[in-house]
């Protein structure tokens, strides 16, 4: 389970104070204005921000003072997830060993990553010979050759077309299912996520609003600042 | 019919072609060139040398420094950059002014060395020119490849934190593409510039053996009157610095600008203590070496008052007189072949030759053409007047057309077709819809080109002398005096003006940007 108890971070302007609770293994889409706060979440839950109060528990460890390569965390950035001089194969081995020195086992748990994104026939190609989603799968690849327990998705498919970025969240959807991941993911359009989401958290100036299923955030009598936001 | 950008663009080749024929028809020619046999040998090889070692220092050097101030934000980080940047666009006879005031015999390390009894240093011959030419172009690279990280996304200094990088990982997937894609024409620039050479190699070279072609080109115009050989070492150099010039046009990367949020993400190997240690040390280096020279400059105050001198004055108001009509030129010449953009052609090739050519140009090879199709019609002094400002303008231009075209283009591309739509065109485009975007880039294109002329010690050595006298000619004459507290005084006075004009122009740009 993840755990976020008055999780405060200040910036000038701008202060933020999470409180969220989502299941083992569950989806969460995270959704809100621009500016609110949502990618600061992310951010926070991945280490990349220090909080100046607060908790952060996942399955029961204090994440707080690990740095975030210790963290049990993947991320996916809306862009540059690939480092442009690699290789698809070798971005994918980053994430086994920074060093890129692996032996035969580790080269081909590399291999059945890509496999498993669909791209057995792309290791050799780097990032400016991909597409957009080819991309994105690649990092995917990556996040899952981690083997970290939890992924965050900082809009990874807001720069895809609606029909391969429905496609993508069905895949993350489904390797959550097999892997076992509790995923938090940030959406423009969460519509898209409706049927594959477990819970919504509504993100407004640094606050989770309200958190729920789709059926009940969306429902007649649904929290008001969702239906506002929806526009329903 | 043409359109202005082609019509200024024939003109500047047409002068350029011009000013060749004149030099070639003063009797240059295949058999002068071959008859200089191993001089000219030796002066292109020593020269090639001199350069490329100025060169590879001044990329190790500059890069280290860049990689330490990448990774380091500490109290004065924003004056070490400001004097990196002082010592980037000081004139080159102020730093020259600054390496004799520490490394010349009577200077800071020549004193210490007398006091230890020790043989004081001998600043002049290959060591003066390679302390020169790196104290003016490690801080160019530095801030060039600053420049360059800074553009980097963000996100992927995320991803390094959180896929746990080592700061060799850094290094390797941070830093290196970076460097592997900036450093080849950063290193040509470098070298194009350490090649051609002037000031420098004339104050410090101490002598024939560590010439330039530049350097060459002067003495044969000025003392020899040797056009023939001028204009066969200026038909050499021609051809060297035009091939430089295309493999720098060549390797350019070009300016990716990657849209990203996460800017000031922080790196994961900034709490490496090997690393810690090993940025200070180049810290504390490179403030001891670039600091002192500049900080010389500040002792002329003292001697502030010898300049209350009518010489003074009129080399004051012949300087800026020049540098403005410089600076007024160059912006002329630029906007107008970078209204080519207009066009809506992917590329103007006229245009971009024109400015190309200027780059290859050796300055003393076009001048010294146009003063040999001139020198009949009025006296050299008037003469002067005349073509310092307008060789100078045009030695500027790749630089101000560099600044302006792109943002022109971005314009024509964005609001073209609908100022086509609307019928604005003309000089009501230029004030509507151009200016807006034009006017920060422009100021910063005036006062690099003013900047240039104001500290130029190229022309203005071929011409100067009598009436015409500004002030980088003035120093140069103190210096070779031995005049040292004049010569600071002046040094200060000119990087007070560069550097007035870059804080006033950072300032007109910052409000309009």
């Amino acid at each position: 389970m993840l755990e976020l108890a008055g999780l405060s971070l200040d910036y000038p302007g701008f202060a933020a104070r999470y409180d969220l609770v989502i299941p083992p293994g569950a989806l969460c889409a995270v959704i809100g204005p621009s500016g609110g706060g949502k990618t600061t979440l992310l951010h926070a839950i991945a280490g990349f921000e220090r909080p100046t109060a607060g908790t952060l528990r996942f399955a029961g460890a204090d994440l707080l003072p690990l740095t975030p390569a210790r963290r049990p965390v993947s991320i996916l950035f809306q862009d540059h997830n690939l480092f442009p001089h690699l290789t698809a194969a070798e971005n994918v081995a980053l994430g086994l060993k920074p060093s890129l020195r692996l032996d035969d086992s580790e080269r081909e748990r590399v291999a059945a990553a890509l496999a498993e994104v669909d791209l057995a026939g792309f290791a050799a190609r780097r990032p400016a010979e991909l597409s957009g989603g080819q991309r994105q799968r690649v990092a995917l690849a990556r996040a899952l050759l981690r083997g970290k327990p939890l992924m965050l998705l900082d809009e990874p498919f807001g720069a895809l077309d609606p029909g391969l970025r429905r496609e993508m969240i069905e895949r993350v959807d489904a390797l959550r299912r097999e892997h076992g991941l509790t995923v938090l993911m940030t959406l423009h359009t969460p519509e898209e996520a409706a049927s594959h989401a477990d819970l919504f958290a509504l993100v407004r100036d640094g606050h989770v609003e309200a958190s729920g299923p789709w059926a009940r955030l969306t429902a007649s009598d649904g929290p008001e600042p969702v239906r506002r936001f929806l526009g329903i | 019919m043409f359109r202005p950008a082609t019509l200024t663009a024939l003109a500047i080749l047409a002068l350029a072609g011009a000013s060749l024929a004149g030099l070639a028809g003063a009797g240059g020619n295949v058999a002068a060139l071959s008859s200089l046999g191993p001089y000219l040998a030796r002066l292109v090889a020593g020269a090639t040398v001199q350069a490329g070692l100025s060169m590879l220092l001044s990329i190790l050097l500059g890069t280290a420094l860049a990689l330490a101030l990448l990774r380091r934000r500490f109290p004065g980080r924003n004056l070490l950059l400001a004097v990196l940047t002082a010592a980037a666009v000081a004139p080159t006879i102020v730093i020259v002014f600054g390496v004799i005031a520490i490394y010349g015999r009577s200077g800071l390390l020549g004193d210490l060395a007398r006091a230890v009894g020790a043989e004081p240093p001998a600043i002049y011959g290959l060591q003066g020119i390679l302390i020169a030419h790196v104290l003016m172009n490690m801080p160019l690279v530095t801030r060039t490849l600053l420049q360059a990280f800074g553009r980097e996304p963000g996100e992927r200094r995320r991803l390094a934190s959180a896929l746990g990088f080592s700061a060799a990982d850094c290094f390797r997937h941070l830093d290196w593409p970076v460097i592997r894609r900036e450093a080849p024409a950063l290193a040509t620039f470098v070298f194009l510039l350490c090649f051609t050479s002037f000031a420098v190699v004339l104050s410090l070279g101490g002598g024939p053996a560590n010439a330039t072609l530049e350097v060459a080109i002067y003495e044969a115009v000025r003392f020899e009157a040797d056009f023939a050989r001028a204009a066969a070492l200026a038909g050499l150099q021609l051809v060297l610095c035009l091939g430089l010039a295309t493999a720098l046009a060549t390797l350019a990367p070009a300016v990716h600008d990657e849209a990203s949020a996460e800017r000031h993400a922080a790196r994961p190997d900034i709490l490496a203590p090997c690393l810690l240690r090993l940025d200070c040390l180049v810290l504390i280096l490179a403030t001891a070496w670039i600091a002192p020279p500049l900080l010389s400059i500040a002792s002329g105050v003292a001697a502030v008052p010898t300049l209350a001198t009518a010489e003074f004055a009129w080399a004051a108001a012949t300087s800026a007189a020049i540098a403005l009509g410089a600076g007024l030129l160059a912006c002329l010449f630029a906007v107008l072949l970078a209204s080519a953009a207009r066009g809506r052609r992917l590329r103007p090739r006229l245009p971009d030759l024109a400015a190309f050519t200027m780059l290859g140009l050796p300055p003393f090879a076009f001048v010294a053409g146009l003063y040999v199709l001139t020198r009949n019609l009025a006296d050299p002094a008037a003469l002067g007047l005349m073509l310092v400002p307008l060789v100078n303008a045009l030695m500027a231009l790749p630089y101000a057309y560099r600044l302006l075209a792109p943002p022109l283009a971005t314009n024509a591309e964005r609001h073209g077709r609908l100022a086509e739509s609307l019928g604005i065109a003309g000089w009501t485009r230029l004030r509507l819809v151009e200016w807006p975007a034009l006017r920060a880039p422009l100021a910063a294109a005036f006062a690099f080109a003013t900047a240039l002329s104001l500290g130029d010690f190229g022309v203005i050595a071929l011409f100067g002398g009598g009436e015409l006298t500004t002030l980088p000619y003035l120093l140069a004459n103190r210096l070779g005096a031995y005049r040292m507290d004049e010569a600071g005084a002046l040094a200060l006075v000119l990087v007070l003006s560069a550097g007035g004009l870059a804080y006033l122009t950072e300032r007109w740009s910052a409000r309009h940007a």
